[in-house]
Protein backbone atom coordinates (compact mmCIF):
# COMPACT_ATOMS: atom_id res chain seq x y z
CA UNK A 1 0.00 0.00 0.00
CA UNK A 2 1.61 3.05 -0.88
CA UNK A 3 0.81 6.67 0.24
CA UNK A 4 -1.05 7.71 -2.72
CA UNK A 5 -3.31 4.70 -2.30
CA UNK A 6 -3.57 5.51 1.69
CA UNK A 7 -4.64 9.16 0.17
CA UNK A 8 -7.42 8.07 -2.56
CA UNK A 9 -8.46 5.43 0.38
CA UNK A 10 -8.82 8.46 2.86
CA UNK A 11 -10.25 10.67 0.17
CA UNK A 12 -12.63 8.26 -0.92
CA UNK A 13 -13.82 7.40 2.64
CA UNK A 14 -14.03 10.81 3.05
CA UNK A 15 -16.53 11.63 0.55
CA UNK A 16 -18.59 9.02 1.34
CA UNK A 17 -18.81 9.57 4.77
CA UNK A 18 -20.17 13.05 4.26
CA UNK A 19 -22.36 11.75 1.22
CA UNK A 20 -23.61 9.72 3.60
CA UNK A 21 -24.73 12.45 6.39
CA UNK A 22 -25.68 14.88 4.19
CA UNK A 23 -27.67 13.14 1.42
CA UNK A 24 -27.99 9.30 1.67
CA UNK A 25 -29.71 9.49 5.08
CA UNK A 26 -32.41 11.39 3.80
CA UNK A 27 -33.29 8.17 1.19
CA UNK A 28 -35.70 6.07 2.93
CA UNK A 29 -37.36 3.24 1.03
CA UNK A 30 -39.52 0.94 2.26
CA UNK A 31 -37.85 2.01 5.34
CA UNK A 32 -34.53 0.91 4.19
CA UNK A 33 -31.58 3.91 4.08
CA UNK A 34 -28.85 3.10 1.38
CA UNK A 35 -25.17 3.01 3.09
CA UNK A 36 -22.68 4.37 0.55
CA UNK A 37 -20.33 4.65 3.21
CA UNK A 38 -20.40 0.99 4.17
CA UNK A 39 -20.57 -0.05 0.66
CA UNK A 40 -16.98 2.31 -0.34
CA UNK A 41 -15.60 1.06 2.74
CA UNK A 42 -16.43 -2.68 2.18
CA UNK A 43 -15.03 -2.23 -1.29
CA UNK A 44 -11.82 -1.04 -0.06
CA UNK A 45 -11.52 -3.86 2.46
CA UNK A 46 -11.61 -6.02 -0.50
CA UNK A 47 -9.08 -4.12 -2.56
CA UNK A 48 -6.45 -3.51 0.01
CA UNK A 49 -6.51 -5.91 3.41
CA UNK A 50 -7.12 -6.29 6.27
CA UNK A 51 -5.36 -3.11 7.61
CA UNK A 52 -6.46 -1.05 5.88
CA UNK A 53 -10.10 -2.02 5.84
CA UNK A 54 -9.68 -1.64 10.31
CA UNK A 55 -8.16 1.87 9.81
CA UNK A 56 -10.61 2.71 6.88
CA UNK A 57 -14.14 1.68 9.08
CA UNK A 58 -11.69 3.90 12.25
CA UNK A 59 -11.43 6.70 10.09
CA UNK A 60 -14.87 6.91 8.40
CA UNK A 61 -16.46 5.79 11.89
CA UNK A 62 -14.67 8.79 13.72
CA UNK A 63 -16.07 11.03 10.76
CA UNK A 64 -19.33 10.16 10.59
CA UNK A 65 -19.73 10.48 14.80
CA UNK A 66 -17.61 13.83 14.33
CA UNK A 67 -20.10 15.23 11.70
CA UNK A 68 -23.38 13.70 12.97
CA UNK A 69 -22.05 15.05 17.04
CA UNK A 70 -22.61 11.35 17.94
CA UNK A 71 -21.25 9.39 20.08
CA UNK A 72 -17.51 9.22 19.60
CA UNK A 73 -16.12 5.89 18.79
CA UNK A 74 -19.37 4.03 18.39
CA UNK A 75 -19.43 4.27 14.24
CA UNK A 76 -15.54 3.65 14.58
CA UNK A 77 -16.25 0.77 16.79
CA UNK A 78 -18.09 -0.97 14.25
CA UNK A 79 -16.65 -0.17 11.11
CA UNK A 80 -12.91 -1.31 12.26
CA UNK A 81 -14.48 -4.71 12.85
CA UNK A 82 -16.55 -4.77 9.74
CA UNK A 83 -13.51 -3.32 7.61
CA UNK A 84 -10.99 -5.56 9.44
CA UNK A 85 -13.62 -9.01 8.24
CA UNK A 86 -14.41 -7.84 5.04
CA UNK A 87 -9.92 -7.11 4.69
CA UNK A 88 -9.24 -10.70 5.89
CA UNK A 89 -12.09 -12.18 3.52
CA UNK A 90 -10.37 -10.19 0.54
CA UNK A 91 -7.08 -11.38 1.55
CA UNK A 92 -8.29 -14.88 1.41
CA UNK A 93 -11.57 -16.84 0.23
CA UNK A 94 -12.97 -13.99 -1.41
CA UNK A 95 -9.95 -12.92 -3.51
CA UNK A 96 -10.47 -12.51 -7.51
CA UNK A 97 -13.94 -13.95 -6.64
CA UNK A 98 -16.41 -11.96 -8.39
CA UNK A 99 -19.32 -12.73 -6.24
CA UNK A 100 -17.27 -10.97 -2.97
CA UNK A 101 -18.62 -7.23 -2.88
CA UNK A 102 -22.13 -7.91 -3.45
CA UNK A 103 -21.43 -11.19 -0.80
CA UNK A 104 -19.61 -8.84 1.26
CA UNK A 105 -21.79 -6.00 1.22
CA UNK A 106 -25.37 -8.20 2.03
CA UNK A 107 -23.43 -9.59 4.99
CA UNK A 108 -21.43 -6.33 6.37
CA UNK A 109 -25.07 -4.79 5.86
CA UNK A 110 -26.21 -7.34 8.54
CA UNK A 111 -23.73 -7.41 10.75
CA UNK A 112 -23.54 -3.70 10.99
CA UNK A 113 -26.83 -3.36 11.66
CA UNK A 114 -26.78 -5.40 14.51
CA UNK A 115 -23.16 -4.54 15.77
CA UNK A 116 -25.02 -1.33 15.85
CA UNK A 117 -27.97 -2.34 18.25
CA UNK A 118 -25.76 -4.08 19.79
CA UNK A 119 -23.75 -1.13 21.04
CA UNK A 120 -26.68 1.02 21.54
CA UNK A 121 -28.13 -1.37 23.84
CA UNK A 122 -24.72 -2.03 25.82
CA UNK A 123 -24.53 1.83 26.07
CA UNK A 124 -28.24 1.35 28.03
CA UNK A 125 -29.52 3.79 24.50
CA UNK A 126 -32.57 3.63 22.86
CA UNK A 127 -32.33 0.39 20.69
CA UNK A 128 -35.47 -0.40 18.46
CA UNK A 129 -34.64 -3.95 17.22
CA UNK A 130 -37.81 -3.88 15.35
CA UNK A 131 -37.54 -1.19 13.95
CA UNK A 132 -34.16 -2.52 12.63
CA UNK A 133 -35.49 -5.61 10.94
CA UNK A 134 -37.87 -3.70 9.52
CA UNK A 135 -35.44 -1.72 6.92
CA UNK A 136 -33.11 -4.39 7.31
CA UNK A 137 -33.86 -5.97 3.59
CA UNK A 138 -34.49 -2.44 2.02
CA UNK A 139 -31.06 -1.59 3.41
CA UNK A 140 -29.97 -4.98 1.98
CA UNK A 141 -31.25 -4.12 -1.33
CA UNK A 142 -30.17 -0.33 -1.91
CA UNK A 143 -26.59 -1.62 -0.42
CA UNK A 144 -26.17 -3.93 -3.24
CA UNK A 145 -27.70 -1.64 -5.87
CA UNK A 146 -25.14 0.82 -4.91
CA UNK A 147 -22.20 -1.85 -4.68
CA UNK A 148 -21.70 -2.77 -8.62
CA UNK A 149 -20.77 1.28 -9.17
CA UNK A 150 -18.94 2.26 -6.08
CA UNK A 151 -16.90 -1.12 -6.24
CA UNK A 152 -16.24 -0.27 -10.22
CA UNK A 153 -14.68 2.98 -8.80
CA UNK A 154 -13.01 2.44 -6.44
CA UNK A 155 -11.09 -0.15 -8.06
CA UNK A 156 -10.60 2.37 -10.97
CA UNK A 157 -8.71 4.22 -8.14
CA UNK A 158 -7.03 1.61 -6.40
CA UNK A 159 -6.05 -1.00 -8.74
CA UNK A 160 -6.22 -4.36 -7.58
CA UNK A 161 -2.88 -5.86 -6.86
CA UNK A 162 -1.31 -8.37 -8.54
CA UNK A 163 -1.06 -12.34 -8.08
CA UNK A 164 2.35 -12.27 -7.21
CA UNK A 165 1.77 -9.43 -4.40
CA UNK A 166 -0.92 -11.55 -2.80
CA UNK A 167 1.38 -14.71 -2.43
CA UNK A 168 2.15 -13.77 0.86
CA UNK A 169 3.69 -15.45 4.97
CA UNK A 170 5.20 -18.24 3.04
CA UNK A 171 6.53 -20.58 5.38
CA UNK A 172 10.00 -21.86 5.16
CA UNK A 173 10.65 -25.46 6.52
CA UNK A 174 13.90 -26.62 7.20
CA UNK B 1 15.37 -21.59 0.72
CA UNK B 2 16.68 -18.04 0.44
CA UNK B 3 15.20 -17.03 -2.68
CA UNK B 4 12.11 -17.56 -1.08
CA UNK B 5 13.09 -15.86 2.13
CA UNK B 6 14.12 -12.93 0.31
CA UNK B 7 10.62 -13.40 -2.35
CA UNK B 8 8.18 -13.06 0.42
CA UNK B 9 10.18 -10.26 2.00
CA UNK B 10 10.28 -8.33 -1.04
CA UNK B 11 6.53 -9.05 -1.46
CA UNK B 12 5.90 -8.29 2.11
CA UNK B 13 7.17 -4.85 1.63
CA UNK B 14 5.17 -4.11 -1.29
CA UNK B 15 1.61 -5.35 0.67
CA UNK B 16 1.90 -3.99 3.86
CA UNK B 17 -1.24 -4.69 4.90
CA UNK B 18 -0.56 -8.85 3.95
CA UNK B 19 2.90 -8.91 4.32
CA UNK B 20 2.58 -8.57 7.64
CA UNK B 21 2.97 -10.83 10.22
CA UNK B 22 -0.68 -11.94 12.05
CA UNK B 23 0.57 -10.57 15.25
CA UNK B 24 0.75 -6.77 13.97
CA UNK B 25 -2.54 -7.35 11.91
CA UNK B 26 -4.00 -8.08 14.86
CA UNK B 27 -2.18 -5.69 16.89
CA UNK B 28 -3.55 -2.89 14.46
CA UNK B 29 -6.80 -4.14 14.57
CA UNK B 30 -7.24 -4.70 18.71
CA UNK B 31 -5.47 -0.79 18.69
CA UNK B 32 -7.94 0.68 16.61
CA UNK B 33 -10.78 -1.03 18.51
CA UNK B 34 -9.17 -0.15 22.30
CA UNK B 35 -9.18 3.37 20.70
CA UNK B 36 -12.68 3.39 19.71
CA UNK B 37 -13.77 1.87 23.15
CA UNK B 38 -11.67 4.99 24.55
CA UNK B 39 -13.32 7.76 22.49
CA UNK B 40 -16.66 5.16 23.17
CA UNK B 41 -15.88 5.95 27.42
CA UNK B 42 -15.11 9.18 27.04
CA UNK B 43 -17.21 10.38 25.11
CA UNK B 44 -20.22 8.43 26.50
CA UNK B 45 -18.95 9.76 30.21
CA UNK B 46 -18.91 13.57 29.33
CA UNK B 47 -21.45 13.98 26.51
CA UNK B 48 -21.58 17.57 26.68
CA UNK B 49 -18.01 18.90 28.44
CA UNK B 50 -14.46 18.38 27.90
CA UNK B 51 -11.90 17.94 25.69
CA UNK B 52 -13.02 15.37 23.62
CA UNK B 53 -16.53 17.10 23.26
CA UNK B 54 -14.78 20.13 22.00
CA UNK B 55 -12.64 18.59 19.66
CA UNK B 56 -15.58 17.18 18.41
CA UNK B 57 -17.04 20.69 17.91
CA UNK B 58 -14.31 21.66 16.31
CA UNK B 59 -14.50 18.76 13.60
CA UNK B 60 -18.30 19.10 13.17
CA UNK B 61 -18.07 22.54 12.64
CA UNK B 62 -14.86 22.05 9.47
CA UNK B 63 -16.71 19.15 7.77
CA UNK B 64 -20.26 21.18 8.22
CA UNK B 65 -18.70 23.17 4.75
CA UNK B 66 -18.44 20.08 3.07
CA UNK B 67 -21.72 18.89 4.22
CA UNK B 68 -23.31 22.23 2.85
CA UNK B 69 -21.42 21.19 -0.67
CA UNK B 70 -22.86 18.14 -0.43
CA UNK B 71 -26.52 19.17 0.11
CA UNK B 72 -26.59 21.69 -2.77
CA UNK B 73 -24.84 19.48 -5.08
CA UNK B 74 -27.54 16.84 -4.32
CA UNK B 75 -30.84 19.52 -3.65
CA UNK B 76 -31.52 19.02 -7.27
CA UNK B 77 -31.44 15.30 -7.01
CA UNK B 78 -33.23 15.13 -3.74
CA UNK B 79 -35.84 17.77 -5.04
CA UNK B 80 -37.09 15.27 -8.09
CA UNK B 81 -36.72 12.12 -5.79
CA UNK B 82 -38.84 13.90 -3.34
CA UNK B 83 -41.41 15.80 -5.58
CA UNK B 84 -42.01 11.79 -7.23
CA UNK B 85 -42.00 10.41 -3.88
CA UNK B 86 -44.29 12.78 -2.37
CA UNK B 87 -46.54 11.81 -5.91
CA UNK B 88 -46.73 8.41 -4.95
CA UNK B 89 -47.25 9.29 -1.38
CA UNK B 90 -50.35 10.82 -2.38
CA UNK B 91 -51.74 8.50 -4.07
CA UNK B 92 -51.27 6.06 -1.79
CA UNK B 93 -52.59 8.55 1.07
CA UNK B 94 -55.74 8.86 -0.95
CA UNK B 95 -56.17 5.27 -1.34
CA UNK B 96 -55.98 5.01 2.61
CA UNK B 97 -57.77 8.43 3.51
CA UNK B 98 -60.68 7.02 0.77
CA UNK B 99 -60.66 3.73 3.11
CA UNK B 100 -60.32 6.01 6.40
CA UNK B 101 -63.75 7.89 5.37
CA UNK B 102 -65.22 4.47 3.78
CA UNK B 103 -65.19 3.00 7.34
CA UNK B 104 -65.78 6.26 9.30
CA UNK B 105 -69.08 6.38 7.47
CA UNK B 106 -70.31 3.39 7.90
CA UNK B 107 -69.33 4.08 11.68
CA UNK B 108 -71.39 7.27 11.43
CA UNK B 109 -74.10 5.67 9.89
CA UNK B 110 -73.92 2.36 12.38
CA UNK B 111 -73.86 5.05 15.40
CA UNK B 112 -76.96 6.48 14.00
CA UNK B 113 -78.51 3.66 14.25
CA UNK B 114 -77.79 2.17 17.21
CA UNK B 115 -78.67 5.78 18.76
CA UNK B 116 -82.06 5.09 17.64
CA UNK B 117 -82.47 1.73 18.43
CA UNK B 118 -81.60 2.79 21.66
CA UNK B 119 -84.03 5.36 21.78
CA UNK B 120 -86.82 3.24 20.94
CA UNK B 121 -85.34 0.78 23.48
CA UNK B 122 -85.41 3.25 25.69
CA UNK B 123 -88.86 4.26 25.21
CA UNK B 124 -90.00 0.53 25.17
CA UNK B 125 -88.57 0.19 28.63
CA UNK B 126 -90.96 3.12 29.64
CA UNK B 127 -93.52 1.11 28.61
CA UNK B 128 -92.72 -1.76 30.48
CA UNK B 129 -92.18 -0.03 33.61
CA UNK B 130 -95.24 2.08 33.02
CA UNK B 131 -98.81 1.74 34.59
CA UNK B 132 -100.12 0.67 31.30
CA UNK B 133 -98.06 -2.38 31.04
CA UNK B 134 -100.44 -5.72 31.10
CA UNK B 135 -100.14 -8.14 34.18
CA UNK B 136 -99.28 -11.48 33.68
CA UNK B 137 -96.98 -11.02 31.00
CA UNK B 138 -93.13 -10.60 30.86
CA UNK B 139 -91.55 -8.35 27.85
CA UNK B 140 -88.59 -10.03 25.49
CA UNK B 141 -87.11 -7.28 23.66
CA UNK B 142 -86.08 -7.80 20.24
CA UNK B 143 -85.09 -6.21 16.82
CA UNK B 144 -86.51 -5.73 14.05
CA UNK B 145 -84.44 -7.46 11.62
CA UNK B 146 -86.62 -7.30 8.11
CA UNK B 147 -89.58 -4.92 7.47
CA UNK B 148 -92.26 -5.29 4.37
CA UNK B 149 -91.30 -5.91 1.41
CA UNK B 150 -93.36 -3.58 0.05
CA UNK B 151 -97.33 -2.68 -0.17
CA UNK B 152 -98.87 -5.88 0.16
CA UNK B 153 -96.39 -7.40 2.30
CA UNK B 154 -97.57 -6.51 5.72
CA UNK B 155 -95.29 -8.68 7.95
CA UNK B 156 -92.07 -8.00 9.59
CA UNK B 157 -89.18 -10.20 10.82
CA UNK B 158 -87.72 -9.69 14.56
CA UNK B 159 -84.75 -11.05 16.56
CA UNK B 160 -86.28 -13.66 19.31
CA UNK B 161 -88.22 -17.05 18.46
CA UNK B 162 -89.15 -19.76 20.50
CA UNK B 163 -85.63 -19.84 22.58
CA UNK B 164 -87.22 -16.89 24.20
CA UNK B 165 -90.51 -17.88 24.61
CA UNK B 166 -92.33 -16.61 21.68
CA UNK B 167 -95.14 -18.48 20.52
CA UNK B 168 -97.74 -18.48 17.36
CA UNK B 169 -100.08 -15.40 18.63
CA UNK B 170 -97.49 -13.91 21.10
CA UNK B 171 -98.31 -10.20 20.73
CA UNK B 172 -96.08 -7.89 19.63
CA UNK B 173 -96.04 -3.77 21.41
CA UNK B 174 -93.68 -0.47 20.42
CA UNK B 175 -93.48 1.60 23.32
CA UNK B 176 -96.32 3.49 21.75
CA UNK B 177 -98.74 0.57 21.31
CA UNK B 178 -99.84 -2.30 19.70
CA UNK B 179 -97.90 -3.79 16.66
CA UNK B 180 -99.18 -7.24 15.71
CA UNK B 181 -99.17 -10.96 16.80
CA UNK B 182 -96.73 -13.68 16.21
CA UNK B 183 -97.67 -15.45 13.08
CA UNK B 184 -95.03 -18.33 12.87
CA UNK B 185 -92.00 -18.97 14.88
CA UNK B 186 -88.34 -19.78 14.52
CA UNK B 187 -85.80 -20.65 16.86
CA UNK B 188 -83.98 -17.25 17.00
CA UNK B 189 -86.53 -15.07 14.47
CA UNK B 190 -90.10 -15.01 14.62
CA UNK B 191 -92.72 -13.31 11.78
CA UNK B 192 -94.87 -10.79 12.48
CA UNK B 193 -98.43 -9.83 11.28
CA UNK B 194 -98.85 -6.25 11.29
CA UNK B 195 -102.48 -4.58 12.18
CA UNK B 196 -102.53 -3.51 8.83
CA UNK B 197 -102.20 -7.18 7.92
CA UNK B 198 -105.64 -7.75 6.16
CA UNK B 199 -106.08 -11.01 8.06
CA UNK B 200 -105.26 -9.36 11.58
CA UNK B 201 -108.86 -8.81 13.66
CA UNK B 202 -108.01 -7.06 17.11
CA UNK B 203 -111.10 -6.45 19.82
CA UNK B 204 -111.19 -3.65 20.76
CA UNK B 205 -112.92 -0.51 22.68
CA UNK B 206 -113.33 2.89 22.88
CA UNK B 207 -111.84 4.00 26.51
CA UNK B 208 -114.00 7.10 26.36
CA UNK B 209 -117.34 5.82 25.30
CA UNK B 210 -117.06 2.15 26.11
CA UNK B 211 -117.87 1.04 22.75
CA UNK B 212 -116.49 -2.17 21.43
CA UNK B 213 -115.77 -3.22 17.71
CA UNK B 214 -112.83 -4.99 15.86
CA UNK B 215 -110.01 -2.95 14.83
CA UNK B 216 -109.16 -4.38 11.06
CA UNK B 217 -107.12 -3.33 8.19
CA UNK B 218 -108.38 0.32 6.27
CA UNK B 219 -106.92 1.86 3.75
CA UNK B 220 -103.17 2.80 4.01
CA UNK B 221 -101.56 3.00 6.75
CA UNK B 222 -105.12 3.42 8.50
CA UNK B 223 -107.01 0.83 10.57
CA UNK B 224 -111.17 0.40 10.94
CA UNK B 225 -113.07 0.13 14.37
CA UNK B 226 -115.37 -2.41 12.72
CA UNK B 227 -118.71 -3.81 13.57
CA UNK B 228 -119.75 -0.57 15.89
CA UNK B 229 -123.46 -0.52 15.89
CA UNK B 230 -124.81 2.66 13.92
CA UNK B 231 -126.47 3.96 17.31
CA UNK B 232 -123.55 3.83 19.00
CA UNK B 233 -121.45 7.31 19.62
CA UNK B 234 -117.68 7.49 18.66
CA UNK B 235 -116.04 10.92 18.53
CA UNK B 236 -113.40 12.17 16.53
CA UNK B 237 -110.29 12.03 18.70
CA UNK B 238 -111.05 8.64 20.95
CA UNK B 239 -108.69 5.95 22.27
CA UNK B 240 -109.06 2.71 21.14
CA UNK B 241 -107.04 -0.26 22.77
CA UNK B 242 -107.15 -3.97 23.18
CA UNK B 243 -110.70 -5.27 24.42
CA UNK B 244 -108.71 -8.26 26.36
CA UNK B 245 -110.62 -11.01 28.02
CA UNK B 246 -114.22 -10.77 28.90
CA UNK B 247 -114.86 -14.89 28.30
CA UNK B 248 -112.81 -16.97 30.55
CA UNK B 249 -113.71 -20.09 28.04
CA UNK B 250 -112.42 -17.65 24.78
CA UNK B 251 -109.67 -15.76 26.13
CA UNK B 252 -108.29 -13.39 23.57
CA UNK B 253 -104.72 -12.95 22.21
CA UNK B 254 -104.14 -9.95 23.98
CA UNK B 255 -104.34 -8.81 27.41
CA UNK B 256 -106.87 -5.45 27.91
CA UNK B 257 -105.68 -2.62 27.40
CA UNK B 258 -102.47 -2.23 25.30
CA UNK B 259 -102.85 1.43 23.23
CA UNK B 260 -103.84 0.81 19.34
CA UNK B 261 -104.71 4.12 18.03
CA UNK B 262 -107.00 7.44 17.77
CA UNK B 263 -110.19 7.96 15.91
CA UNK B 264 -109.72 10.22 13.34
CA UNK B 265 -113.26 9.83 11.39
CA UNK B 266 -116.75 9.05 12.11
CA UNK B 267 -118.80 7.80 9.28
CA UNK B 268 -121.93 6.84 7.83
CA UNK B 269 -124.21 5.70 5.53
CA UNK B 270 -127.88 5.12 5.25
CA UNK B 271 -127.50 1.71 3.61
CA UNK B 272 -124.67 0.74 5.95
CA UNK B 273 -125.44 -1.09 9.51
CA UNK B 274 -122.34 -0.02 11.23
CA UNK B 275 -120.64 2.86 11.85
CA UNK B 276 -117.15 3.86 9.68
CA UNK B 277 -114.65 4.22 12.29
CA UNK B 278 -111.33 5.36 10.97
CA UNK B 279 -108.42 4.95 13.64
CA UNK B 280 -104.63 5.47 13.20
CA UNK B 281 -102.23 3.46 14.83
CA UNK B 282 -100.17 4.61 17.11
CA UNK B 283 -97.61 2.71 16.63
CA UNK B 284 -95.22 3.76 14.02
CA UNK B 285 -95.37 0.41 12.13
CA UNK B 286 -92.97 1.44 8.82
CA UNK B 287 -90.54 2.51 10.87
CA UNK B 288 -89.80 0.14 13.89
CA UNK B 289 -86.56 -0.15 15.30
CA UNK B 290 -87.19 -2.31 18.89
CA UNK B 291 -90.30 -3.92 19.51
CA UNK B 292 -91.84 -6.38 22.69
CA UNK B 293 -92.98 -9.54 22.79
CA UNK B 294 -95.61 -9.92 25.55
CA UNK B 295 -94.99 -13.75 26.60
CA UNK B 296 -97.47 -15.02 29.17
CA UNK B 297 -95.73 -16.04 32.49
CA UNK B 298 -98.60 -18.26 32.47
CA UNK B 299 -98.64 -20.89 29.79
CA UNK B 300 -102.55 -21.57 29.20
CA UNK B 301 -102.90 -17.21 28.49
CA UNK B 302 -102.64 -18.01 24.85
CA UNK B 303 -104.62 -20.10 22.89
Amino acid sequence: MTIADGLKAAALLFIAAIMQVSIFTQIHVFGGVPDVLLVTLVAIALLRGAIVGAGGGFFAGLLVDTATLGQLGLTSLVLTVAGYWIGRYGETTGRDRAHAPFLSVAVVTILYSVGLLLVHFVLGERAPAGAMLEGLGPAIVLNLILTAPVYALVRRLLRPLERSDLATEVQLLG
Amino acid sequence: MAVLASSAQRKSDRHPSRGRSAGVRRAVLVVLVLGALALLTISFRSPTSGVLHDAQGYGASALRPFQVAAERVARPFRDAYGYVSSLTGAKSENVKLRGEVRRWRAQALANQAAAKENASLKRLLDYEQGPTYPKDYRAVNASVISFPSGPFDQQLTISAGSNRGLRVNTPIVSADGLVGRVTNVGRETATVALLTDPDSVVAARDLTSKVSGLIEHGQGNTLILDHVAKEQVVNKGDMIVTQGTRDRRYPDLYPYGIPIGQVISVGTSDIASYLTVQVAPFAKLTTLDAVAALVPTKPSKLP
